[in-house]
């Protein structure tokens, strides 16, 4: 029983009618103030990120063999700068996305003229010109260095693909079937090879760098592609078993076992109704192996020693070792040649990468 | 369509058998529900008729003919799991269609399986959806004539209508009782829900620790039961148990006397079920300790010198109150007499009634 005190009070403050719309709009001002603080936080904390990077792409187009100048850049910027903020500020004020994607288009138009009106003189290509002409560097030095000729950067660029996508067939084959073993089957020493796989994961594989590579001497694998897929395959592989189990984990077994029961056999089961529920898990760990051996860089170096078996993490570390300090605009241009498949294959396979750590959090 | 026989069939895994050496029959056509609470072995026993897990010792016989080591893909059964197991990658069409895809079928003929499937459970409209388009009763309905669609000659339910609402259930427990007449298909159904076991099969089987406790009709189930643990697992609410002293030809519980057909001695249970308990003049008397409305009835907790009772009675006049002191009758031919050291049903005793002990 509530007493009749406590009832009148409840009744008075009840009577007071609360002014909604004061409530509303404190919400809404509020909603507003956290998008701008958080705009504002991630702009700052991503600015020391972008920045090289943009800095990078303005070089690569606008610097001359001699040396370099910002003030490109920082036109760049006070055109750029001001637009993204125009458009942050419309996107806060404005929610029909029709309005929106005009504003936008419509700065994009304004931002671009502006630049080509500013800038647009500075530009130029000739920093790419190592894409056709393979002599270049020597062209530069007046004479060859780091032991002879160097090579055309499409064959630096064939031996990185030739290694990334080796490395990734493998990894992801070797990795769906022991993952898939490792989470459905129960074996003797199963434990033992969940833990062995962690270690070695957690062990610095650097250390490992001179056995591996009198191994591939004796093994008569130095200096050749295929040894260096070989041991970056098995330096990553535990990895990736384990991210490739934590997917088949949440795959519940009675799909599999419906399968059987209709007819499939244990093989055809994992192709039909597995493989399919764990696709997010193989294009995310396809991705990470093809990026992890594109950039590799301490391995291929200790192991690829001529030329004509260099990758493209040693094209530009030899670009920049020759001509640093002569010309930047090449090595920037270098660079971005380098890292564009790598860009470009994130981008397109963002929404998959996202959602590998749901899978993989199991452990 | 077959017959299936289990001989000692049992199953362990590391550290726990999960069934104990069962010996079971299940007639051509038939239909038997395995009953039992969590963890007693029943989906074990399924997927060792299905043919996923393997036996440890004993024999699957189909028409006779041992399969213990036949495939799970050559048994041809039609299996529907708990959770439906749809395969969330293919349309509702795609997956009734995989069975068939195994089977060499014509394309035309396997969409026209696929299509008449489909009608027999009603979800004709919905075979370009996949499963997370679908409600749980539509998944359920598609499972089931994935199930359905190779003819299989033994369906498998395992808590096929666990998942689904109350309404639903009703409707899909007739559903998938009509479809097995309709069809003369041997059918199992695991369920750890008594009604749906007693309403949906020709025989039950009550499960307990991996043994069976009992095979019978579903009434025999209720007025027979074998042993205490069926006693207490059939019925709604749960049969009152009251431990009682037995010496020639009297048993005797507390204040209450009763006089055994035939002699009978030791610790024994007397097994009242609630709705054979009623409100009377005199009789064991109680204190109304707590009173639950159940629709129609409304079941009534009583303390007093047997501990507690539930009783069931019609909503009315002469309700007592919550506090109030009661007594409660019974005819002593609706009790169960069971050893308690056995934990058996003591059988061919019936009980009559002698006097009540005053206090
Ligand atoms: N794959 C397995 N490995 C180890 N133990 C298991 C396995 N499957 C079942 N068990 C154990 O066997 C026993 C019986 O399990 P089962 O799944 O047959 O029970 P159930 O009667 O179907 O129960 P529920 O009604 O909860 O589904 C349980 O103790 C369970 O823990
Ligand atoms: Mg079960």
């Amino acid at each position: 029983m509530i007493p009749a005190v406590a009832l009148k009070q409840i009744e008075v403050s009840g009577s007071a009618r609360p002014d909604w719309a004061a409530l509303a709009r404190r919400t809404r001002v509020r909603g507003m103030a956290g998008q701008i603080a958080l705009a504002a936080f991630l702009a700052i904390v991503s600015l020391p990120i972008i920045l090289p990077y943009f800095w990078m792409v303005v070089i690569s187009f606008t610097a001359r063999t001699g040396g370099v100048s910002a003030d490109v850049l920082w036109t760049a910027c006070a055109v750029i700068v001001p637009a993204v903020l125009l458009y942050s500020l419309v996107h806060l004020v404005v929610f029909s996305p029709g309005t929106r994607l005009a504003a936008g288009v419509g700065l994009t138009v304004v931002a671009l003229a502006l630049l080509a009106w500013l800038v647009g003189s500075r530009l130029h290509i000739d920093n790419y010109r190592f894409l056709w002409r393979a002599n270049l560097v020597e062209e530069i030095r007046r004479k060859a260095t780091a032991g002879g000729q160097f090579p055309s950067v499409w064959t630096a660029f064939t031996n990185s693909l030739a290694l990334a996508l080796s490395q990734t067939a493998v990894i992801v084959t070797v990795a769906s079937l022991a993952g898939y073993y490792v989470s459905r089957f129960a074996f003797r020493g199963r434990a033992l090879f969940l833990h062995g796989m962690l270690v070695a994961h957690a062990f610095p594989a650097m250390t490992l760098i001179i056995p591996i590579f009198l191994t591939l001497y004796w093994l008569h694998l130095l200096d050749t592609i295929l040894g260096v897929m070989l041991v970056l395959t098995a330096i990553e592989l535990p990895f990736y078993v384990f991210v490739m189990k934590g997917f088949f984990d949440s795959v519940p077994w009675e799909i599999e076992m419906s399968a059987m029961t209709d007819g499939a056999t244990r093989r055809q089961a994992f192709v039909l109704v597995v493989l399919p529920q764990v696709r997010v898990g193989l294009i995310a760990v396809a991705v990470f192996a093809f990026i992890r051996a594109w950039e590799e860089y301490i391995f291929v170096r200790t192991m690829l020693i001529e030329n004509k078996n260099w990758v493209m993490s040693l094209y530009l570390y030899w670009v920049a070792d020759d001509v640093m300090g002569v010309d930047y605009g090449i090595v920037a241009a270098v660079s971005i040649f380098y890292v564009l498949p790598s860009l470009l294959l994130y981008v397109f396979c963002q929404k998959y990468l996202t959602q590998m750590t749901i899978g993989g959090i199991r452990g | 369509m077959a017959r299936i026989e289990l001989r000692n069939l049992r199953k362990d895994w590391p550290g726990v058998t999960a069934v104990d050496g069962i010996n079971l029959r299940v007639d051509d056509g038939s239909f038997v529900a395995l009953l039992g609470p969590s963890g007693c072995g029943k989906s074990t026993t399924l997927f060792m008729l299905a043919g996923i897990y393997s036996p440890s010792d004993g024999e699957i016989l189909f028409d006779g003919a041992r399969v213990n080591e036949v495939e799970a893909r050559d048994r041809n059964i039609g299996i529907v799991f708990q959770s439906y197991a749809l395969y969330p990658h293919m349309t509702a069409a795609e997956n009734i269609g995989f069975p068939l895809r195994f089977q060499g079928l014509e394309k035309a003929e396997a969409d026209h399986r696929v299509a008449e499937a489909a009608a027999l459970v009603q979800v004709d409209q919905l075979l370009q959806r996949r499963p997370a388009q679908l409600s749980g009763g539509q998944q359920q309905r598609v499972a089931l004539a994935r199930a359905l669609v190779k003819r299989p000659r033994l369906l498998l339910l395992d808590e096929p209508l666990s998942n689904l609402d109350a309404a639903l259930r009703l409707t899909m427990r007739s559903e998938i009782r009509r479809l097995q007449r309709h069809l003369g298909i041997t059918t199992i159904l695991v369920t750890h829900d008594q009604i749906e076991a007693t309403t949906m099969a020709d025989r039950v089987v009550v499960m307990n620790r991996g043994r069976i406790e009992q095979e019978a009709t579903a009434e025999d189930t209720y007025r027979r039961p074998r042993s205490l643990f069926v006693a207490g697992f059939i019925g709604a609410p749960p049969i009152n148990l009251v431990p009682a002293l037995a010496a020639g030809d009297r048993v005797t519980a507390g204040e209450v006397g009763l006089r055994a057909s035939r002699p009978v001695t030791g610790e024994v249970v007397v097994g009242v079920r609630p709705e054979h308990l009623r409100l009377a003049a005199s009789g064991v008397h109680g204190r109304v300790a707590a009173i639950e409305p159940m629709g129609r009835e409304v079941l009534l907790a009583l303390d007093g010198p047997l501990g507690r009772i539930h009783l069931l009675i019609a909503v009315g006049a002469g309700m007592p109150a919550e506090g109030a002191q009661v007594h409660v009758d019974f005819d002593p031919a609706d009790t169960l007499l069971f050893d308690r050291s056995t934990s058996l049903r003591i059988e061919d005793v019936t009980l009559t009634p002698d006097a009540v002990v005053a206090v």
